[in-house]
């Protein structure tokens, strides 16, 4: 039983640091950067889709998808590159950036494997949305935050909900036939919070009246979420993308901290 | 801190009045500004964009008629016909950078055209060090008006003036300084281990945005309750309702507002509905 004059406070209280005006701040960190391959380095880069993969399923997915092209990273100074493999690997603490095969529009994708503090996540959204990165559409792919989130959570109910900028919803009812991109997942209730770098990046979504999405899944660590969120991908997204060939393998899924009746229960074989 | 004026909004240049919360025990300064948002219908009208507040996004705060109306972090309002303006803030200030944070809303205020501006804000409890509770929860306020903090119209309403406000104690004039400009005093912030008992109500947010706004030569008045952390909805009505009085909003004359509008979002303010399964 949790110990109510020690436990961490819920995450609409303050910590008493919040409410100090003499707290000194931390030294100031130098600024993250892209490298890019391209010509004209200078120059944004334009995409009609941009997607940020930031839950670990999410990124198992798109780590396995095999017609990707690496063009470049993000480096934000603070996170150690000691140990990072050469190739890309879902263990390093890395922020790649790739173009995705698609035959009918320029998508990218940025999967960051490497947890970002609150208060550098206004920065790195600044760097990969509106900036060197100039996209149509984004999609955010993220976790529930079962500390922020109002509704009740089951470790065997997986689920998929979606918050989306203004400009995102009036194409869903606009008649000129350009929908919402995940039109079929219910909306991420009122009460509910989500906060980092996903909020960071939806909230700049919408400031800049960019098209956005950010769907949010749970569990966060579970094989049917990584099922889930294929068969949202392939749906509604990226619908000529094959996905079959994206991982599943239930060792390598255990391996990387998921879990899933379906894959223990080859144990009580 | 950028503005950013929502698509198909607009500013509203009679908004000369400003109601906005800082952080404190229970939120319930925020919780006041939401009541406030719902009740008067006030329209939301654009963005603040501010490096110094912690990211945090959400899906229909107010209303259930706009389903998945985002909710970010501070938000400016506009009550048109009530001359009022209010900003909403939902997440905190990184740490340390409050007073940069306070410095940046006092350039707002006064770019945006604001002439008075109102902040709600909560006390400690267990800092009270004069307990009265016989005439129930007292409003404590702090104003610009005259340079001890007294207001004629906040003591007509009968408010009292925060009696540990000394504008001469060292962190009040260290606020001061640096909210004038004194780049010298930067360097002179008082320790936090040096820390005591009269330097509590200067360290809060609501002294530093306080400072700030009256340097810039607006009208500030602060409207200040004691609680302690629980269900602070109660709190919030009063800061919400003493509010009204001062600006003579209301359904009736003495400025009440008859019926507050309870907020979508307060459904789960306080976690979700128990697992009825278990039983």
């Amino acid at each position: 039983m949790e110990d109510v004059l020690t436990e961490i406070p819920p995450p609409s209280r303050f910590f008493q640091e919040d409410l100090n005006n003499f707290i000194p701040h931390a030294p100031p960190l130098p600024s993250p950067f892209l490298i890019l391959s391209k010509p004209k380095p200078s120059d944004p880069i334009r995409a009609s889709l941009l997607i940020i993969a930031l839950s670990s399923p999410s990124l198992y997915i798109f780590h396995h998808i095999g017609s990707k092209k690496l063009i470049g990273s993000l480096i934000v100074p603070e996170i150690p590159l000691s140990g990072i493999s050469c190739e890309p690997s879902l263990g390093d603490k890395s922020c790649n950036i790739y173009t995705l095969n698609d035959p009918d529009s320029s998508i990218l994708l940025v999967s960051l494997q490497s947890t970002v503090a609150p208060e550098r996540c206004h920065t790195i959204a600044k760097m990969l949305v509106g900036e060197r990165i100039i996209p149509e559409r984004v999609l955010i792919l993220s976790s529930v935050q079962s500390q922020n989130f109002r509704g009740r959570l089951s470790a065997d109910e997986p689920f998929a909900l979606k918050l989306e900028t203004s400009k995102e919803r009036k194409g869903s009812v606009s008649s000129l036939g350009d929908s919402s991109l995940l039109k079929d997942l219910e909306y991420f209730p009122s009460g509910s919070m989500i906060d980092g770098l996903a909020a960071a990046l939806l909230s700049r979504c919408e400031m800049r009246n960019i098209k956005g999405t950010l769907c949010v899944s749970w569990p966060e660590f579970d094989s049917s979420v990584v099922s889930l969120l294929k068969s949202i991908l392939h749906k509604n997204v990226l619908p000529s993308l094959n996905f079959s060939s994206s991982g599943g393998n239930k060792d390598e899924l255990r391996s990387f901290g998921f879990k899933g009746h379906s894959l223990d229960s080859d144990l009580y074989a | 801190m950028e503005f950013i004026v929502e698509d198909g909004k607009q500013i509203h240049e009679d908004c000369s009045r400003l109601v906005l919360p800082a952080l404190s025990i229970g939120n319930v300064g925020q919780l006041a500004v939401d009541l406030l948002i719902t009740t008067l219908r006030a329209e939301r009208i654009g963005f603040l964009d501010d490096p110094f507040v912690l990211p945090c996004i959400g899906n229909d705060a107010y209303w259930p008629t706009h389903q998945g109306e985002l909710a970010l972090p501070l938000e400016a309002y506009d009550s048109s016909p009530n001359g009022l303006s209010l900003i909403q803030q939902r997440s905190p200030v990184v740490k340390g950078m409050m007073i940069e944070f306070a410095k940046n809303m006092a350039d707002f205020a006064v770019a945006s055209g604001k002439k008075h501006v109102i902040i709600l804000s909560s006390l400690d409890f267990g800092r009270w060090q004069k307990i009265d509770m016989s005439s129930g929860l007292q409003t404590y306020y702090l104003s610009s008006s005259n340079p001890d903090g007294t207001d004629s119209l906040c003591e007509r309403l009968g408010w009292k003036k925060l009696p540990e406000y000394q504008p001469d104690q060292r962190c009040w004039k260290y606020l001061r300084s640096v909210a004038e400009g004194d780049s010298a005093a930067v360097d002179s912030m008082p320790a936090e281990d040096d820390f005591t008992e009269e330097d509590y109500y200067p360290s809060l947010p609501f002294s530093a945005l306080f400072s700030f706004f009256k340097a810039k030569g607006l009208d500030v008045t602060c409207l200040l309750c004691y609680c302690s952390e629980g269900d602070n909805i109660s709190d919030a009505t009063h800061l919400a309702e003493a509010t009204c009085k001062l600006l003579e909003i209301g359904s009736d004359s003495q400025g009440e507002c008859a019926d507050w509008v309870i907020p979508l979002s307060w459904k789960t303010l306080y976690g979700p509905p128990p697992d009825i399964s278990m039983f």
